[in-house]
C-alpha cells in the first residue's frame, strides 16, 4: 500500500523554544517498515521531534531526511507524512467518511477511486458502518480508529503517532496496541510512535529510543534497553530498577563490584573502572535461606513484605546497609518472608549489571531509602 | 434534638429571591410595552387597548411619524452595515492575534480589548475630535456612525472569536494542514465551519450594541435625518412624549428578540451533531455579553 520507502533520517535536529532547547541535536536513523517508538518522560523532546517530523515546528538546526531527501524546510500540507494526534483532532462537523476522506481531496483522485479508498481504510481499522455518524456519536476507541483511518488512506510511506491511546481506558489499549502492531504490519510503512507508557513501547516496537532532555539517552531493541539498559535513567525509566553503588574494577571480561566488605561479579557487561552504579532488576533478585554461602551472595534482613496480588514486594536491608527490592512471584503457596527474617539474597552475576553513574539519579546510599525507584511502573 | 429544617428541601428563599429580581427587572419592560398599546395619550394610565401608536393615527403613530419613521430606519442602517463590518474584520484581528506570538503580541492583545473598558462618553468625544479635525473629509453623518459603531463593537466580535479558537485548538489546524490542505483550505473548510457558532454570536452582539447605542450615535449625528431610535426617545421623552415612543421602542425589542431567535436557530442547526458542552457554554456567554450590553 506505501508508495515511497519511508525511510526516514534526522541530523543533528535541534529545537529551542527560548532558553529551552527541547531537541538538542538529535541523530537517528529510522529505516523503512520499521516500528519506531520514542519513549520518555514529559518534557524530553519527544513529542517536539515528532512535530519538527510532521512540519509544524521549524528546526534551529539539523535535517530531516524522508527517503534521502531533505524536507525540513516542507510546509507540513507538503510533506509526505500523516500524524495521529493525541486528541484524535477529528473534525466535528464532519462525518466520520468525510473526516477520512478530506485529505483525498488533495490527491487528485477520480471519484470512484477516492470512495473505494475510504471504504478500504475503513475496513482495515473495522469501523464498517459507522460512516454516517458524527465524531461526537462515537466511542473513544472508535474516534482513535478514525483518526487513524484519516491518516492511513493517504497511504503515506511513514506515520507519526503521538501518544494515540492515551486518552483511552487501559484495556481498550491493550486491545489496540495490538491492532497498531497488525496494521502496521500488514501495510509494511514505518510507524514512529511517541508515548511515555513503557507497555506500549515494548509490546509493539521493533526499537525504542528512551529520550531524556532533548537527547536519545539510548536506543535499542525493546529486550536488550530492559536488560542492558546503559543508564541509570534508562533502567528507571523502562521497569523498576536496584541501584547499588560500588567500586567496579576490570575482571577479564568480567567486572568485579567492591560493596562494603563483599566483592561482587557482573559477567559480561563491565568495562566501568572506579566509582559506579551496580543495576540489577527487582525480579531477578533471588532471596534464599540465611546461610546460604556463594559466589554473589549477600546477607540481609527482610524490613517489608508488601503483598501485591501476583506478586510479592519484599524489601532487604543488605548487611551493607542497602535496602533492596526484590519481586518473589506469587506461586500460591503462603507467604515465605516475614518482617525480621534473615536471609541470604542472591545478586546473580549475569543479571547484575554496571552502569555508568549518574549523578541526577538518587543513589540508594544518598537517600538511605531502598535502592528501587520505579519511574513508570506497570498499574 | 430535632432537625427544624430539612437540608435536602427546595431551598425557598434563594427561589424567592430570584423571583423578586426576576419580576422586578421585567416590570419596567412589561410596563413599557403595555402603554405602546394604550388607546389613549398617557404613559401612565391605562386607557384601554389599540395599535394607535404604531400605524393607525395618521400623523403621531410611529408608521406615520416620519421622524419616528426615520430613527428606526437610521438605527437598522447602522445595526446593519456595523454587522456587515465589524464581524468579518473581528474574526481576521481574532486570527491574527491567535497567530501572532512574540514582540508586541501581548500589547496588541491587550489593546484591541481597550474599547470594553473604555468609558463610551470618552470614546464618543474623541471619535468625535477624529471627525471634526484630522479625518474631516468624513465629517460627521451616517458613516461615521458607522464607522463608530464598529469601532466598539469589533472587541466583542474578537472577544467571542478568540474564545471559540481557543475551544478548537491548534490541532485541528495542524490536522487539516498534515492531511494536504494548503492555509487557505484549512480556513476555509476547517476553521470557518467551527466558527459558525462564534460568528452568529458576533452578528447578533454587534447588532444588539449598535441599536442600542446611544452615546457614540448622538456625539457623530449630523442632524435630524441621521437620529437613530434611543436619541429620538431621549430628546422626546423630555419634550412632548405619546405612547408613540413605547411603540417604538417595543418594535426595537421585538427586532432584538428576532435576532436572537434566529441566531439561536443558527447556533442549533450549526452545532448539531458536536459535543453538547461547548455550544451551550457559548450560547451562556452569549447571553452574558449581552446583559452586559444592554445595560452598558
Amino acid at each position: 500500500m506505501s508508495e515511497g520507502k519511508g525511510d526516514i533520517r534526522l541530523e543533528g535536529l535541534t529545537k529551542r523554544f527560548g532558553d529551552v532547547t527541547a531537541v538538542d541535536g538529535i541523530d537517528l536513523h529510522v529505516p523503512s517498515g520499521e516500528f519506531f517508538t520514542m519513549l520518555g518522560p514529559s518534557g524530553c523532546g519527544k513529542t517536539t521531534t515528532l512535530r519538527l517530523i510532521a512540519g509544524f515546528e521549524r528546526p534551529d538546526a539539523g535535517a530531516i531526511l524522508l527517503d534521502g531527501a531533505d524536507m525540513s524546510r516542507i510546509p507540513p500540507h507538503k510533506r509526505n507524512v500523516n500524524t495521529v494526534f493525541q486528541s484524535y483532532a477529528l473534525f466535528p462537523h464532519k462525518s466520520v467518511e468525510d473526516n477520512i476522506a478530506f485529505g483525498l481531496r488533495y490527491k487528485k483522485l477520480p471519484r470512484e477511486d477516492a470512495r473505494r479508498r475510504v471504504q478500504e481504510a475503513m475496513d482495515l481499522v473495522r469501523l464498517g458502518g459507522l460512516g454516517a455518524r458524527k465524531p461526537a456519536q462515537l466511542s473513544g476507541g472508535q474516534q482513535q480508529r478514525v483518526a487513524l483511518a484519516r491518516a492511513l488512506v493517504l497511504e503515506p510511506p511513514v506515520l507519526l503517532l503521538d501518544e494515540p491511546l492515551g486518552a483511552l481506558d487501559a484495556r481498550l489499549r491493550v486491545d489496540l496496541q495490538v491492532e497498531l502492531k497488525r496494521i502496521q504490519e500488514q501495510l509494511e510503512i514505518t510507524f514512529i510512535y511517541v508515548t511515555h507508557d513503557q507497555d506500549e513501547a515494548l509490546t509493539m516496537s521493533d526499537r525504542v529510543a528512551v529520550m531524556r532532555d532533548g537527547r536519545i539517552e539510548q536506543c535499542a531493541a525493546p529486550r536488550e534497553l530492559y536488560e542492558e539498559p546503559a543508564t541509570a535513567f534508562v533502567a528507571n525509566f523502562l521497569g523498576a530498577a536496584n541501584l547499588i553503588p560500588v567500586q567496579a574494577h576490570a575482571d577479564g571480561d568480567d567486572t568485579a563490584l567492591t560493596l562494603g566488605s563483599f566483592t561482587l561479579r557482573s559477567a559480561g557487561s563491565g568495562h566501568a573502572d572506579g566509582a559506579a552504579m551496580a543495576m540489577i532488576r527487582p525480579e531477578y533478585v533471588r532471596l534464599e535461606p540465611h546461610g546460604t554461602t556463594g559466589e554473589n551472595r549477600v546477607p540481609g534482613m527482610v524490613e517489608e513484605v508488601v503483598y501485591l496480588g501476583f506478586h510479592q514486594d519484599v524489601r532487604v536491608r543488605l548487611a551493607t546497609g542497602t535496602l533492596l527490592r526484590a519481586d518473589v512471584p506469587n506461586d500460591g503457596d503462603a507467604v515465605e518472608y516475614e518482617q525480621g527474617d534473615a536471609v541470604a539474597v542472591h545478586l546473580r552475576a549475569k543479571n547484575l549489571r554496571v552502569l555508568t553513574e549518574d549523578a541526577s539519579v538518587p543513589s540508594s546510599a544518598a537517600t538511605g531509602h531502598f535502592a528501587a525507584v520505579s519511574a513508570a511502573e506497570p498499574a | 434534638m430535632k432537625l427544624r429544617r430539612d437540608p435536602w428541601g427546595h431551598p425557598r428563599g434563594l427561589a424567592l429571591v430570584t423571583w423578586i429580581y426576576i419580576i422586578w427587572s421585567l416590570a419596567p419592560v412589561i410596563m413599557a410595552i403595555r402603554f405602546a398599546f394604550n388607546e389613549g395619550r398617557s404613559r401612565t394610565t391605562t386607557q384601554g387597548w389599540s395599535l394607535r401608536w404604531f400605524w393607525q393615527d395618521p400623523t403621531l403613530s410611529v408608521f406615520h411619524d416620519p421622524s419616528l419613521h426615520s430613527a428606526l430606519e437610521q438605527s437598522l442602517t447602522l445595526a446593519f452595515f456595523a454587522m456587515l463590518i465589524a464581524t468579518p474584520l473581528g474574526i481576521g484581528l481574532a486570527l491574527g492575534l491567535q497567530r501572532w506570538r512574540g514582540r508586541g503580541s501581548g500589547i496588541a492583545n491587550g489593546l484591541t480589548l481597550l474599547p470594553l473598558v473604555t468609558p463610551e462618553l470618552v470614546f464618543a468625544v474623541g471619535l468625535f475630535m477624529l471627525f471634526t479635525t484630522a479625518f474631516k473629509f468624513i465629517g460627521l453623518g451616517t458613516t461615521a456612525q458607522v464607522i463608530g459603531h464598529v469601532t466598539f463593537s469589533v472587541s466583542f466580535v474578537v472577544v467571542i472569536v478568540r474564545g471559540r479558537l481557543q475551544t478548537i485548538g491548534s490541532d485541528m489546524e495542524e490536522a487539516a494542514a498534515d492531511l494536504g490542505a494548503p492555509p487557505w483550505e484549512v480556513v476555509r473548510r476547517v476553521l470557518i465551519p467551527l466558527l459558525i457558532p462564534a460568528i452568529g454570536a458576533s452578528l447578533l452582539i454587534v447588532f444588539a450594541l449598535s441599536i442600542d447605542d446611544f452615546v457614540v450615535s448622538q456625539y457623530l449625528a449630523s442632524g435630524a435625518d441621521t437620529t437613530t431610535v434611543p436619541m429620538r426617545i431621549y430628546a422626546q421623552a423630555r419634550a412632548a412624549p405619546t405612547p408613540a415612543l413605547n411603540a417604538l421602542a417595543t418594535i426595537m425589542l421585538a427586532v432584538t428578540l428576532l435576532a436572537l431567535l434566529l441566531a439561536y436557530l443558527v447556533f442549533r442547526f450549526s452545532t448539531r451533531g458536536q459535543k453538547g458542552g461547548s455550544a451551550i457554554g457559548q450560547l451562556a456567554g452569549l447571553d452574558a455579553r449581552i446583559d452586559a450590553g444592554g445595560t452598558k
